[in-house]
């Protein structure tokens, strides 16, 4: 499938500091895909050196087909981390304004914002000033603004923070639905379950470097899984258990014991388990976690710092 | 070009819609006329001092002074008031002033309940006389100023009559008065006029009026340049459109903006001339559309206006408050009231060589060569200082572009590091 974003060796120094070293990855047409990684990882720099904002130190960028981000810029929407929009402004000659610098008409971006205003539970707001809108609503304005003109790669810097969760779900079945039609969505955050229940793909810095590119599914292996035990078994009875390492036991509600292990990585839970029946204890709970992207986000970014990747 | 206009637009009526905005474009006219009508209006709602004099010379002065006084006119009102004196006959200075100073400081009122506001008391110093005015008002030197005429004409008339001089003889050379015309080669007719002064005044007011509306404009575009980066709303113009337009957009928003406050003020003004002053009208109406003023005028404005919004914008990029703004700011405001200072030298003296090289600085040119419209500056001034204009101009824009976009995208305090960088990556 055609890369709707190509980035080749992308580095980014300011002065003796490298925000961004050496990035490349590709984020395919149509798909969504989550930039993670913790605060300064590079993730801002990156975008900025997509959308043309700041020059890059080296390397090649291919957004839309073009080299430079602004013989596209039409078709790009983007919504940055710091948010701000005409405080005396109304939502709907906001939304209309930018949608205009985009090229839309005055008479179809207009219409275009009462439309999505009303989609969005902003009808009755979209004629009062942006000033005195709540924090949220303001902020789903300004996301509409970057949609307005149905660009065919949207860019999202943390569109998620300082959201409440039924605004978060709500932006989330707006992402699907900027899918749906086609373009394709990148978004940063450090907030892994966002990522982990909307992206095709993640990639994933740490220190400025890529530590990670792929799906989520193989993004979430790089974690290990974990067993947990609950019951009322002696403290060294299941010392010996196969394939399992890191063992801790903490005392639970009812005088029992709870036990967490990491699986090893080839391990099969199965035998585990077949081993604790063996043994006859009085077992009330047995668990097998699969990891989520935040425990892998975890695992590679210490992986990474403790590799001496990060700066 | 249409995004340009597009910013234009919208920075446009982010102003005319602003209360403020009619507001401000109100009050300069109201405070123009207030300072037209408030010296008469002071007047009239104002009663002349009441004074008294009091004659300690026993050379008969006060009846001729009395009589000076009261054939003084304050624009077609008496001068002073003039009463008795109460308490007297005095025997000495003291005596009188220890009197009378109770009704100067309100503890005492003149019989009727007048207040008294001021006291001549004539006194005197050997041959001569002396003259102490006690007055109510510490800062008033008028009456001080007409009392002490009218005593020194007496005294010459006095020391006239005893040198043998006939009374008629005084009063003739008391009226002895050369009428004085002003002629020069610039003027018209060879005869100075109302209408040869009025391109001096004209070119003062100009260059004033250019001065503030220049610097408004500039102060507006800092203004929304810094609302626009510490609400990053810039980092979103920056992905929709590229440097010129946005800076090129607010420059021509504010332009309209400055241009509507202009023609608000110069139609009042026209309006005010025309109804109030017809005949200066006409000369004014003839000056201004006859001489190539208006193109003079509009050149240096438009000049004047790119040179200082280009730079007010490219600052306002590197704040991220006003207060910052003000920082870097106060200099330049320092520098900038040397143009006011000068312009007002210029009506009588446009010719001085001190204004010509004034008006060769690029940041004093609008407002120098404004004023000095009355002398028709030779063509090759007009020309280098337009060129010296366009070139700092075009420079700044040369500096500009990279700035703003590099301070749009900084946050935190103005640092000339980061300026300076900006400049050397231009090329990447």
């Amino acid at each position: 499938m055609q890369a709707a974003l190509t980035v080749d060796g992308l580095t980014k120094r300011y002065g003796k500091m490298t925000a961004v070293d050496d990035l490349s990855f590709q984020a395919r047409t149509g798909r969504i895909m989550g930039f993670l990684g913790p605060n300064g990882a590079g993730k801002t720099s990156t975008l900025r050196m997509v959308l043309g904002l700041v020059e890059p130190t080296a390397g090649r960028i291919s957004v839309l087909g073009a080299s430079d981000a602004a013989q596209v810029r039409a078709r790009i929407g983007f919504l940055p981390e710091e948010r701000g929009l005409y405080r005396r402004m109304t939502p709907v000659d906001a939304i209309a304004f930018l949608a205009g610098l985009k090229g839309m008409s005055d008479a179809d971006a207009r219409r275009r914002a009462r439309e999505l205003l009303e989609s969005q539970g902003l009808g009755e707001a979209m004629h009062r000033q942006i000033r005195l809108l709540s924090k949220g609503m303001a902020q789903k304005v300004q996301l509409l603004a970057a949609l307005a003109h149905e660009p065919d790669l949207v860019i999202l810097d943390e569109p998620f923070s300082g959201l409440d969760p039924v605004n978060q779900q709500s932006l989330e079945a707006l992402i699907r639905s900027i899918v749906d039609r086609g373009a394709t969505v990148i978004f940063s955050t450090h907030v892994m379950q966002h990522a982990e229940r909307l992206c095709d793909q993640v990639v994933l810095l740490a220190g400025g470097r890529k530590v990670f590119d792929g799906a989520v599914a193989d993004a979430r292996s790089a974690a290990p899984r974990r067993v947990v035990i609950e019951g009322h078994f002696p403290e060294d009875s299941l010392a010996d258990l196969p394939g399992l390492d890191g063992l801790t036991t903490e005392r639970v509600d009812g005088g029992g014991l709870r036990l967490t292990a990491t699986l090893s990585p080839n391990a099969p839970s199965q035998v585990v388990l077949a081993r604790v029946f063996s043994k006859e204890l009085a077992i009330d709970r047995f668990e097998l976690r699969e990891p989520n992207l935040h425990d892998a986000f975890i695992v590679l970014t210490a992986a990474a710092y403790v590799e001496g990747v990060a700066v | 070009m249409k995004r340009l206009l597009k910013i234009a637009t919208r920075e446009y009526l982010a102003y005319i819609k602003t209360p403020g905005f009619w507001l401000s474009i109100l009050l300069l006219p109201l405070g123009f006329s207030m300072l037209a009508i408030g010296p008469a209006l002071m007047r009239g709602t104002t009663p002349p001092p009441a004074i008294a004099v009091v004659d300690l010379t026993n050379r008969g002065l006060a009846s001729a002074v009395v009589h000076d006084l009261n054939a003084q006119d304050d624009g077609g009102r008496p001068l002073v008031r003039l009463v008795h004196a109460p308490g007297g006959p005095f025997v000495d200075a003291a005596d009188a002033s220890a009197h009378l100073r109770p009704y100067l400081s309100d503890e005492r009122r003149l019989p009727g309940g007048d207040r008294l506001d001021v006291v001549a008391i004539l006194r005197p110093v050997g041959s001569t006389v002396a003259v102490d005015v006690w007055n109510r008002q510490v800062a008033d030197r008028s009456v001080a100023g007409a009392v002490s005429n009218a005593v020194n004409a007496a005294l010459r008339r006095q020391v006239l009559t005893r040198a043998g001089v006939n009374p008629a003889v005084v009063a003739a050379i008391e009226g002895v008065s050369a009428p004085v015309t002003d002629f020069s080669p610039r003027a018209a007719s060879g005869k100075v006029e109302l209408r040869d002064r009025l391109p001096g005044i004209v070119g003062f007011g100009m260059g004033f009026l250019l001065w503030m509306a220049v610097l408004t404009g500039a102060g507006m575009l800092l203004g929304s340049v810094i609302e626009e980066k510490s609400s990053r709303i810039l980092e979103i113009l920056l992905t929709s459109a590229s440097v010129p337009e946005i800076m090129g957009g607010k420059i021509l928003g504010v332009a309209g903006v400055t241009a509507t406050v202009l023609t608000f003020w110069l139609s009042i003004g026209a309006l005010v001339v025309a109804f109030r002053f017809p005949s200066a009208g006409a000369d004014l109406a003839a000056i201004l559309l006859g001489k190539g003023y208006l193109a003079y005028f509009a050149a240096y404005f438009v000049g004047g206006y790119l040179m200082f919004a280009t730079l007010y914008v490219t600052i306002g990029a590197f704040c991220e408050s006003p207060r910052e703004a003000q920082t870097l700011l106060g200099p330049m405001m320092i520098l900038m009231s040397v143009p006011l200072v000068f312009m007002s030298q210029a009506i009588s003296r446009p010719d001085s060589p001190l204004l010509t090289a004034l008006s060769f600085f690029p940041l004093f040119t609008p407002f120098m060569m404004a004023a000095r419209v009355a002398t028709s500056p030779p063509l090759w001034q007009i020309a280098g200082t337009l060129l010296l204009m366009g070139t700092l101009t075009a420079l700044e824009v040369w500096v500009a572009i990279p700035a703003f976009r590099s301070g749009a995208l900084t946050s935190g305090r103005f640092e000339m590091r980061t300026f300076l960088a900006s400049l050397t990556r231009r090329g990447e």
